[in-house]
């Protein structure tokens, strides 16, 4: 058994997320058992014992919801302190590229969050109406979600057995670093026309929020959180550090930075997460969702004020830029 | 012009129990008014306890339907038919079925916990339906420690509570006296003139002479066995 | 205080019915307290560990025969010395004394008190020795567990010992160490380096092995493998090795705990689920009745969540704050033998208080998942009884 999987960190994580997809593998049953013989018509007693069950699904969909959204920062954290144990790791950015399956585990695991915040919105939605309307679509979405989240534990298992503690792995600078005047930014930018995009972006998400603009504002979301998180890597993240060649997204989260990092991705995905979800439910079954499209306008402005910040206050402090 | 509050359209409602069916209500058709009194007169297993069930939307109906102020609630979802139960109807029990541990005005303040009011106006509201109900001087005593009387006046507290449109009461003077069974009656016409709708499920006489307007239905095998009014306010 | 009426509530029925509560939060507290304690234990120590480590040399050169180390000629001191980068080359003589009446042993260190001690540690431990004094006779600093040893057999004063060669050596008991380096120095007996061969029957142009810092980090790799190439018989040693066997050791340890204690949760949550279905359906006429009064399914879901959570959180910070106690102001009597067993002189470490966001979290995932998972379905199955209930 190696070192990675006996630390305490690790074990606990792993074993957090076996439960809680033994609660999902209920879920699963039920809901796919559900989904045969449901009809919301019928007088039946089968037909009532069904939508007692599927409280257990929403139930369970719930708690594992939050317990995601916990585990996804316990994880990171975990990562953050395994970078002791892997050689050449100095943050969680050379642990989780130790091997092929962390970034993708990451990745999935936003996505998942993703998801089950539409399938709580549409729960709601779905509540509230006095015929269950849509509860074959957010079924059908929640085993879509279950197949996710499958893949998501085998990659949990995968990628924690295959940390090597002997064979060094890169650090930040290295893997995030401009090589070679190599340009990492996407579509040919620099950091002018980055920067130039990132509050051109954040200015249209506002207008197409407030003017109720859903599809567009759907779309400049996606697009503000891919610039974002460039801006916030190849600038901001400078600022952060207060080292020009410091681009990472992880060492921000350790405590030299005091956490600030879990605050700074914190309020750019939930912000966007609730904008965008609560865009698409508007689409898709007209229906107003004023209080989080209010709370992902306050996300993200917060967001853009914070790494504004950093730079104006390190230019007022030195009076200079990095 | 009376305006129909509850309408009850061929209502059955059977239980399975192995392969027999076991028919509880035979296609039951009613309509109570707002304002009316109704008393199902029935032996027990008449059927009358389940059809106040269902128009109280404790029960589900096997077919029919039952429109509560012209909204079908048979199919209601749990949420919605939580919420109709929890502002339409105040449901007085035969047992009482208080909750021992509990203060009297902690016991009215159940109903009203679900529906999102503020500390404040619960507090307002509990202490109304205590004073209407005459029991506002026992609002702090344990529930448990309450005589019969108390306690029949206490649940009527609770079912007046979120000041709904319909009273149920099912066989509510069973476990009383005679004298707070009279009691009961008067607070009952108290509420008549309300104007709430009141639906009895009894078997008590004590309920064939009503010191206000009333309508006696009696209950028979599940069917409803004749229907007419009776104006006791005369005799008294 | 202005409280929900919901939360007024579920105080109420949680207070008036603690009784139910109590063998729940029994049992709780008790896993709490093992998981708490083995857990700060494990990550005090290895705190400790990294301080100590903090002062040790980043190289240690040793030379091996046959897999073994054996002693290296002084010699080779000079040669390092030629090595670019390098700095405070320090020979090093130590090795074990076996107390012969009960299979015990010391470990003896020789110190050259004519030089500046490279070693912070040992330097932090000879602080207030008044070293004329120590060198005019034949004196020895010692460890606590040396200390205790030594007078539980009739040594308070000094001890005679017998050198390989068959001579007795009378070496007197200067002081002991300061508490605080139990770690290290528990069973540590500090001489003079001459007396220390001849206690250990060193040759006089012997060393144990060769302490040398390289201050550089960068130049670490090429350092080790230019040292390396001296010699056939060399063998390098570098600090971030120790400190990796180290961190192993007690990760492992924390880790071993971890699983047999994933025993004892699968039995918790087994009798959890037992117990919450007991206790539910007991309660089934009253949720019938909160049905019946206008509940939905959800509002009763959320009253015993709150209920459940409440459990969790009050357990949490019992447990855990009786673990801190047991551990950092008792001093984990029994439990510590666990992490520090294997020492041969029973050993009184002083564990630093060490508490941080990692052990916390951990501790309240691995209780609080498990806890409210077993009691999902049981709520669930009372939140769903039929309002119809409260009317038989």
């Amino acid at each position: 058994m190696n070192e990675i999987l006996l630390s305490n960190q690790v074990l606990v994580y792993l074993l957090s997320e076996s439960i809680l997809f033994g609660l999902l593998l209920i879920a699963f049953v039920i809901t796919f058992g559900i989904l045969l013989k449901w009809d919301f018509g019928s007088y039946s007693e089968q037909q009532f014992l069904l939508e007692r069950r599927a409280y257990l699904t929403m139930t369970i969909l719930l708690f594992v919801f939050v317990v995601k959204f916990l585990l996804l920062v316990y994880f990171v954290f975990a990562i953050d302190s395994l970078s002791l144990l892997v050689p050449g790791a100095m943050c969680a950015a050379g642990v989780i590229s130790a091997n092929d399956y962390g970034m993708l585990l990451l990745f999935l695991k936003l996505v998942i969050l993703f998801f089950l915040l539409l399938w709580m919105a549409l729960n709601s939605y779905d509540l509230r109406a006095k015929n269950y309307p849509i509860f074959r679509l957010k079924s059908w979405l929640f085993i879509a979600i279950f197949f996710i989240i499958s893949i998501e534990l085998g990659l949990n298992f995968a990628y924690f057995s295959h940390i090597d503690t002997l064979e060094p792995v890169n650090c930040c600078s290295t893997l995030y670093g401009q090589l070679e005047g190599a340009n990492p930014l996407p579509f040919g930018l620099n950091i002018m026309t980055l920067l130039l995009l990132f509050y051109l972006i954040y200015i249209v998400v506002m207008g197409a929020m407030l003017s109720k603009q859903r599809v567009l504002s759907v779309l400049a979301t996606l697009l503000f959180v891919m610039i974002a998180y460039y801006s916030v890597v190849y600038f901001f993240g400078t600022y952060i550090y207060e080292l020009p060649t410091h681009n990472c997204p992880f060492c921000m989260l350790q405590v030299e930075y005091y956490y600030v990092g879990y605050l700074v991705w914190g309020t750019l995905f939930v912000g966007a997460y609730l904008g965008i979800v609560s865009s698409i439910m508007e689409i898709g079954l007209k229906e107003e969702r004023k209080k989080e499209q209010t709370s992902a306008l306050i996300l993200l402005s917060i967001f853009v004020l914070l790494c504004t910040a950093y730079v104006a206050i390190y230019y007022l402090r030195n009076g200079v830029f990095l | 012009m009376m305006k129909a509050m509850i309408v009850i359209d061929n209502l059955n409602k059977h239980f399975k129990s192995g392969d027999d069916i076991f028919k509880v209500l035979k296609g039951i058709n009613l309509q109570i008014n707002s304002g009316e009194c109704i008393v199902l007169k029935g032996v027990s297993g008449s059927g009358k306890t389940t059809l106040l069930s269902i128009i109280g939307g404790l029960d589900r109906p096997s077919s029919g339907k039952v429109l509560v102020e012209g909204e079908s609630i048979s199919k209601l979802p749990d949420l919605h038919i939580s919420h109709f139960r929890a502002r339409k109807i105040g449901m007085i029990f035969q047992h009482f079925n208080l909750f021992d541990h509990l203060t009297a005005a902690e016991n009215v303040m159940i109903p009203l916990i679900p529906t999102g009011l503020d500390m404040h106006e619960v507090n307002h509201k509990v202490e109304v339906s205590l004073k209407l109900a005459n029991i506002f001087h026992k609002a702090n005593s344990a529930a448990g420690r309450l005589s019969g009387g108390e306690k029949q006046r206490v649940a009527i507290a609770r079912a007046l509570a979120s000041n709904p449109a319909i009273i149920l009461c099912d066989e509510p003077t069973a476990n009383l006296d005679r004298n707070n069974s009279l009691k009961f009656i008067d607070i009952l016409s108290q509420l008549h003139e309300m104007g709430k709708t009141i639906v009895v499920a009894t078997h008590d006489p004590l309920f064939d002479t009503l010191p206000f307007e009333s309508k006696i239905i009696p209950m028979e095998d599940g069917s409803l066995v004749d229907t007419f009014s009776k104006d006791t306010l005369a005799e008294s | 205080m202005r409280t929900s009426p919901f939360f007024h509530f579920l105080m109420l029925g949680f207070f008036k019915e603690r009784k139910k509560h109590i063998g729940v939060i029994a049992i709780s507290l008790v896993i709490l307290f093992l998981l708490g304690s083995a857990l700060f234990i494990s990550s005090s120590i290895r705190y400790s560990l990294n301080q100590t480590l903090a002062w040790e040399p980043d190289f240690v050169v040793q030379r091996t025969q046959g897999g073994q180390k054996v002693n290296a000629p002084t010699a080779w001191i000079d040669d390092l010395l030629e090595v670019h980068g390098i700095s405070k080359v320090t020979p090093r003589v130590y090795g074990r004394y076996f107390f012969k009446a009960k299979e015990n042993s010391f470990l003896i260190v020789g110190v050259d008190f004519m030089d500046e001690q490279s070693n912070k540690a040992l330097r932090m431990m000879m602080d207030e020795t008044d070293l004329k004094q120590f060198l005019k006779g034949d004196n020895m600093l010692v460890g606590e567990g040396v200390s205790t040893h030594l007078k539980t057999h009739f040594y308070p004063n000094g001890y005679t010992f017998l050198t390989p060669k068959g001579v007795f050596k009378k070496v007197n008991l200067f002081k002991v160490l300061p508490k605080k380096s139990n770690l290290i120095s528990n069973d540590m007996i500090i001489v003079p380096i001459e007396l220390a061969r001849e206690i250990l029957g060193m040759g006089e142009d012997e060393v144990s092995d060769i302490a040398l810092n390289v201050p550089n980090d960068d130049e670490w790799d090429n350092v080790a493998d230019k040292i390396s190439a001296f010699y056939y018989d060399i063998h390098v040693t570098t600090k971030e090795d120790i400190k990796k066997a180290y961190e192993n050791l007690y990760n492992y340890k924390g880790g071993v705990f971890l699983i047999l204690f994933l025993i004892v949760i699968v039995t918790f949550v087994l009798i959890l689920y037992q117990r919450y279905s007991m206790v539910y359906s007991s309660e089934r006429r009253h949720i019938g009745l909160l049905r019946a009064l206008g509940w939905s399914i959800r509002d009763v879901l959320k009253l015993k969540f709150f209920e459940t959570m409440m459990i969790v959180v009050i357990a949490f910070v019992l447990g855990v704050a009786l673990a801190y106690l047991y551990v950092f102001v008792l001093g984990a009597p029994l439990l510590r033998e666990i992490f520090l067993g294997g020492a041969n002189l029973p050993n009184s470490v002083i564990l630093v208080p060490v508490l941080d966001f990692g052990i916390l979290s951990s501790i309240f995932l691995i209780y609080a998942i498990p806890f409210i998972s077993a009691v999902l379905i049981p709520t669930w199955k009372i939140a769903v009884t039929d309002p119809k209930e409260a009317m038989l």
